[in-house]
């Protein structure tokens, strides 16, 4: 249980528009135990709760790019598109997105009016 | 690191379809397995994210050919060229890519093959596929991101969706103002999940939460440990009788009830929980409830243990105003209405009451279902009934209506049947059908259901009850009450809408009582009042039990436990209590333990203690099955189950050890239940370690192999064992299965057999409890033990059942005189306090009621007659037995036959004659009466059937810690008083040719057995008799207690005939003086003899005072007013002596 140990979580992560919340081991682009990924962003994460594999890491989330507030991952909070942007973010300035990326936010917000998918 | 560049342009349309079109020169298949492997040996090696050969290797693949296909679909439209916004004055924004491409979206990059050093396989594979590759590993890795962070928020959702999440807040800040706190809500709400989260969140970390179930606490610490998100961690763990999770670094810990208070018994003050939690209050357990009590005497010494109570929404009030006054919080479940549907079934003729139940209330209830909502309308049924009986009358009705119908799966839940079977109720049904579960009670709190819409309710229960005049176990058919019915109610009304049919009238429910009555109402309480005792809680009937057991019980238990030589005179714990008191068993199987170690029977006794300590292993399709019972024939003993139970785990152990694959097939075929054996086992080796612990058992040193080979040959297979059950522990959770209609038709062994087949394909054809097994056992002590008890000699056997016989006094019965006579079903047994018992229909006796009965020609005394009835025989025997059970009979369950005579003079509470008269049992029921023709021999021989010291071992001993468990083994050691098996050998030759009746005494003779209570004036004296021991009257009967089991000379006889002309001639074996002498004074004799050997004089323990009259029945106890003596004197001595005064 030695690597428990070093897992030990860092605190916890607060996503802070939908404050989802979950213990994070790590900040950083280089998770532990992983050698051929890295990540392209400074991201809290988590070894990954669903598998006993020690090596699997969860991404939990990082700051916006813009307004620098902590984010969760999921997609009624922020998208990545070469940085992490929290989605009202996008949505003010929009223009600045490609077309795909409008059309994406388009999709996510009449999603999110669906009652069944609670953000 | 700059994002790896990527062609899509090209590397998407030659995927295996059309290698040749490729432009490189060697045909390029991503399916070739040597494609495949070079890939592989790049990208998957040991250190790497995803490894090859691995599961996520092959799902790696699988998603590799489904991207490939999107790619070829997506591509093949016209890739708009955005021509992107102008520059942005936001930094963020200035330097977004110009060009969308999917690949930006990614927030993650994978190392291409030249960064992990130029290796050999990386370098022959074209860049362009290796860029390919790259990207669709990019995509998986970050579909597999989105499905993980996906479960987390869904988990999240579904916890603050929960009606307690609103009040966890609140429980918090309670519980920081209070030092116990309620928390009732009904079921769903989602209390036993949540609360110790938000304690593990709100930073405590030492919480135990207890359950009344074992099987909860695993299924709890697992679902806490996922939503905590610890699944693999060890934060939350579980520890039942056997199994544990729990390490340092547990913070929360799920336990049984049981298990907590062995730990207050260690620790009373439980230094090492923070919270205690304590689950299911308003079921009202034995132990939770003895809990509670303790828990109340506890708070004041521990200021800082916080306790919640849990509970349903019954009775909270009881709760909170036994711990002061505590604040409650109350939560809203979550169901969905449910209607109501009063069905009481027309009144039946009361003519046709049969034993068996009306299937037909219920049949009506499921056309009813058929005919009022569509098949696809998805929705099970829970049915509840009383019993297993009345569960297969229900079943057969309904498995023809499903037939004609076909419609519906009927599936039976209850207790005893196999695991395999139980899980079948959580399969799903095929479109169209419905489950219909025929349940006992245990559907009502233990086995939660989904997908249940409706439930009917038959308004009954079948409950234990306990007798404590009759010591009794009662099973009973009650009305069940209006918690419970609320109760089954509410299981219609997890998932959605739901239907209830009572199957009673509404007026029926007002008439319920509100609340089940508690356990501690219902049972014995022997094993609860040896636990208090050894808890030091002081006197039981004082103890502040949050509504107290019946004084009668509790009386009940604590003579039976000074009976039984746990408690002294004075109610305090003796030694050999507090040994008893750690046993995990009931008290006789606790006695037997201690007395076959100290005889040196434990191997044996192990396992028997073991078997009687858990469920019956026969299955119920068993008992049916004509192959079964055929294929079980052999392993049957005809000296009684508990040696069935014996033989059975022996060959179980042989079988497993020669081939331990088939040791599942072995117990199906003979229709075992191989969960209870695997129990046993572990039970058993509970057993030895404790007796190790205590001395009373020498360590075992393990046979440890010589050589290293063999060392590391043991290593590895034991590493191998691991790795199968890790791998079993990862790919865990049975997966739900589609049942087949008609499936119950054919029988459960036929059901079993592909279940078998089934688990094979999931999980690698590895037996996972055989692996458990061998983990936790030495299969080869095990083996040995087996193997040794094989082979038994004939006095081994014979003390086996002296220790048996011992242990389980004063439980026995005496046959009927008339059985012999009589067909198999009719014979019938007396036992002390009921009488016309019958043998359980699964006895081993039940088939073969004839070696019980007396078979000996030349009865002397029968004159013709065809009953046993004041036969003399010298073959008499008696039935020993576990427990009686009453249900529309008293049965008596598990027996073994033994001798009359020899255990009645040996091993059992006894009253003498010096006439060849014994009187067996505490309260005097059975008498033994020796012919007269053989009483000097009788006598003879008697004198040498001395007891060991060892079957006793009332208050001798102090202490029985660890330093001084050499005292105690020195104490009950046989070994002091020269038994051995050549004892036991000794004291069975006794009496073989003796001719004797046995009958029941009926209870008026009972009540005239004894002389009674006496004044005498003196104590017997003579001099040198006894030694120090001092004779006392019996307080009672009369007559002289000799030791705590020997009353001599307390017997009514109806003729005078202790007299001197009593005088025999006899010749002193050791002096050869021959004289003659009344018994009394041979023994007298005897014991002082010179020449009579060392090591315990013959009689010293069942030598008889002469009392200083002649014994008489005319004799009573006179106060002489006028000299102030008291005498024992006849009518005619009072007489006699007032004349003196005149």
């Amino acid at each position: 249980m030695a690597s428990e140990a070093e897992r030990r979580p860092q605190g916890m992560f607060e996503c802070q528009l939908c404050a989802l919340s979950a213990p994070y081991s790590y900040v950083g682009q280089k998770p532990p135990d992983t050698r051929s990924v890295v990540l392209l962003e400074e991201s809290y994460i988590l070894k990954d709760p669903f598998t006993a594999d020690r090596d699997k890491f969860l991404v939990l989330g990082s700051r916006c790019s813009v307004c620098s507030r902590l984010v969760c991952v999921g997609p009624e909070c922020s998208l990545f598109y070469s940085k992490r942007f929290c989605l009202p973010c996008v949505r003010e300035n929009i223009a600045a997105f490609p077309q795909e990326i409008r059309q994406d936010v388009e999709k996510r917000k009449a999603l999110a009016k669906m009652p069944h998918v609670k953000p | 690191m700059p994002p790896p560049r990527t062609r899509e342009g090209r590397g998407h349309r030659d995927h295996h379809r059309a290698p040749h079109e490729e432009e490189t020169p060697e045909r390029w298949d991503w399916n070739h397995p040597e494609t495949r492997r070079l890939l592989e040996d790049t990208f998957f090696r040991d250190e790497e994210y995803i490894r090859q050969g691995s599961e996520e290797c092959q799902k790696f693949w699988a998603f590799f050919e489904r991207f490939q296909r999107f790619q070829n679909l997506k591509t093949a439209r016209k890739e708009e060229q955005d021509p992107g916004p102008p520059k942005h004055s936001i930094p963020a924004l200035a330097d977004l890519p110009r060009t969308y491409d999917p690949r930006y979206r990614i927030n993650l990059s994978v190392l291409g093959p030249d960064t992990r050093g130029s290796r050999e396989p990386g370098r022959r594979l074209p860049p362009e596929r290796v860029a390919e590759f790259r990207r669709a590993l990019l995509h998986y890795l970050d579909f597999g991101q989105k499905q993980a962070f996906g479960r987390l928020a869904k988990l999240q959702r579904e916890r603050a969706a929960l009606p307690i999440a609103q009040y966890g807040k609140r429980i918090l800040q309670t519980l920081k103002e209070h030092q116990v706190v309620v928390v009732a809500g009904d079921t769903g709400c989602g209390k036993s999940t949540q609360v110790p989260q938000y304690l593990l969140a709100a930073g405590f970390s030492h919480v135990a939460c207890t359950q009344p179930r074992r099987i909860a606490c695993i299924s709890l610490a697992k679902r806490v440990g996922f939503e905590s998100l610890s699944q693999y961690g060890s934060q939350v763990g579980y520890q039942i009788r056997f199994e544990s999770t729990r390490s340092a670094a547990t913070k929360i810990v799920f336990l049984t009830v049981g298990l907590l208070l062995r730990q207050i018994q260690r620790e009373p003050s439980l230094p090492q929980y923070q919270v205690l939690i304590v689950d299911e209050v308003h079921e009202r357990h034995l132990h939770n409830d003895f809990l509670l009590g303790v828990l109340r005497r506890l708070l004041p010494q521990r200021p800082d243990l916080k306790v919640v109570l849990m509970s349903a929404t019954i009775n909270i009030a009881l709760f909170s105003s036994y711990f002061g006054g505590a604040p409650v919080v109350q939560v809203p479940g979550r169901l969905f209405p449910i209607t109501i549907v009063y069905q009481p079934p027309e009144v039946e003729p009361a003519t046709a009451k049969s034993e068996k139940l009306d299937p037909r209330p219920f049949l009506r209830v499921l056309e009813a279902i058929d005919n009022k909502y569509p098949p696809e309308e998805r929705g099970d049924l829970l049915v509840f009934l009383s019993g297993m009986a009345e569960i297969s009358a229900v079943l057969e009705a309904a498995q023809t209506y499903a037939s004609h119908t076909q419609r519906w799966v009927v599936l039976p839940l209850h207790s005893t049947l196999s695991v395999a079977d139980q899980d079948k109720v959580f399969d799903v049904a095929p479109p169209g059908v419905r489950k219909c579960i025929l349940s006992t009670n245990i559907a009502e709190t233990s086995v939660t259901i989904d997908g249940i819409r409706f439930v009917v309710d038959s308004g009954k229960v079948k409950e234990m009850s306990y007798d404590p005049q009759a010591k009794l176990q009662r099973l009973q058919e009650f009305w069940i009450s209006q918690a419970s019915a609320e109760q089954r109610k509410g299981r219609a009304g997890r998932t959605g809408p739901g239907v209830c049919f009572r199957l009673y009238a509404e007026s029926d429910y007002d008439a319920f009582a509100p609340y089940p009555v508690p356990e501690i109402r219902r049972v014995a309480l022997d094993a609860l009042v040896l636990q208090m005792k050894s808890m030091s809680l002081g006197d039981p009937r004082a103890f502040p039990f949050i509504e107290p057991p019946p004084p009668a019980s509790l009386e009940t238990a604590i003579l039976y436990l000074r009976d039984q030589g746990a408690l002294d005179g004075t109610e305090a714990l003796t030694p050999i209590g507090s040994l008893l008191a750690q046993l995990p068993v009931d008290v006789v199987i606790g006695k037997m333990l201690v007395l076959g170690s100290t005889f040196h029977l434990a191997e044996p006794v192990l396992t028997i203690a073991a078997a009687l300590s858990v469920q019956s292993p026969f299955t119920r399709s068993a008992q049916s099955n004509p192959e079964c019972a055929a294929a079980r024939r052999p392993l049957e003993s005809d000296q009684g189950d508990p040696f069935t139970l014996f033989n059975i785990f022996n060959t179980w152990v042989q079988v497993k050890s020669e081939r331990s694959r088939n040791s599942r097939k072995w117990c199906r075929r003979r229709g075992i239940e191989e969960h209870r054996l695997y129990e046993m086992a572990n039970l058993r080796r509970q057993f030895k370690d404790l007796l190790e612990d205590h001395v009373l058992l020498a360590g075992t040193e393990a046979p440890r192999p010589g050589d290293s080979y063999s060392r590391l040959q043991q290593r590895r297979e034991r590493q191998a064992l691991y790795q199968l059950k890790r791998q079993h522990e990862e790919g865990a959770g049975r997966r739900r299965k589609v049942l087949r209609l008609q499936e119950e038709q054919d029988g459960a062994s036929s059901d079993e057999d592909r279940g078998a087949t089934a688990d094979q394909d999931s999980c690698d054809s590895v037996d996972i409890q055989d692996v458990k097994f061998k983990l936790r056992h030495n299969l080869e002590q095990l083996q040995a033990a087996a193997s040794s008890a094989q082979d038994l000699s004939r006095d081994q056997m014979a003390l086996l059942k002296l220790v048996l016989g011992r242990g389980l006094y004063p439980q026995l019965a005496v046959p009927d005189p008339f059985n012999s006579g009589c067909k198999d079903s009719d014979q019938i047994f007396h036992t002390q306090t009921k009488q016309g018992t019958v043998l359980h229909p699964t006895c081993v006796f039940a088939g073969s009621p004839e070696v019980l009965h007396t078979q000996e020609p030349e009865s002397r005394a029968s004159d013709g007659s065809r009953d046993d009835k004041d036969k003399m025989s010298s073959k008499h025997q008696l039935l020993t037995f576990v427990s009686l059970l009453e249900t529309n009979k008293p049965y008596l369950v598990n027996c073994v036959r033994v001798p009359a005579l020899q255990h009645s003079n040996n091993v059992y509470d006894r009253d003498f004659e010096e006439l060849g008269h014994v009187i067996v049992g505490p309260e005097g029921y059975t008498e033994l009466k020796v012919q007269d023709d053989f009483l000097e021999e009788w006598r003879d021989l008697r004198t040498k059937g001395r007891v060991p010291k060892g079957w006793r071992w009332k208050g001798q001993i102090q202490t029985s810690n660890r330093e001084q468990g050499r005292g105690l083994q020195e104490q009950l050691d046989p070994g002091a008083d020269g038994v051995s098996e050549s004892t036991s050998h000794h004291i069975l030759s006794l009496f073989p040719q003796v001719p004797y009746s046995l009958r029941r005494l009926t209870g008026l003779e009972v009540q005239n057995l004894y002389v009674g209570p006496q004044t005498i004036t003196a104590a017997p004296s003579l001099p040198g008799l006894f030694g120090s021991s001092t004779l006392s009257p019996h307080p009672s009967k009369g007559g002289y207690t000799v030791t705590d089991f020997l009353t001599y000379n307390c017997l009514t006889s109806d003729t005078d005939l202790y007299s001197d002309c009593l005088r025999t001639f006899w010749t002193c074996p050791h002096c050869d003086l021959h004289m003659p002498f009344t018994p009394l004074e041979r023994i007298t004799h005897e014991n002082t003899c010179p020449n009579a050997p060392q090591g315990g004089s013959p009689g010293a323990e069942e030598a008889d005072p002469e009392p200083l009259q002649k014994a008489s029945a005319l004799q009573r106890p006179y106060h002489c007013e006028t000299c102030q003596k008291d005498f024992m004197f006849t009518p005619t001595e009072v007489l006699r002596h007032r004349k003196q005064h005149v």
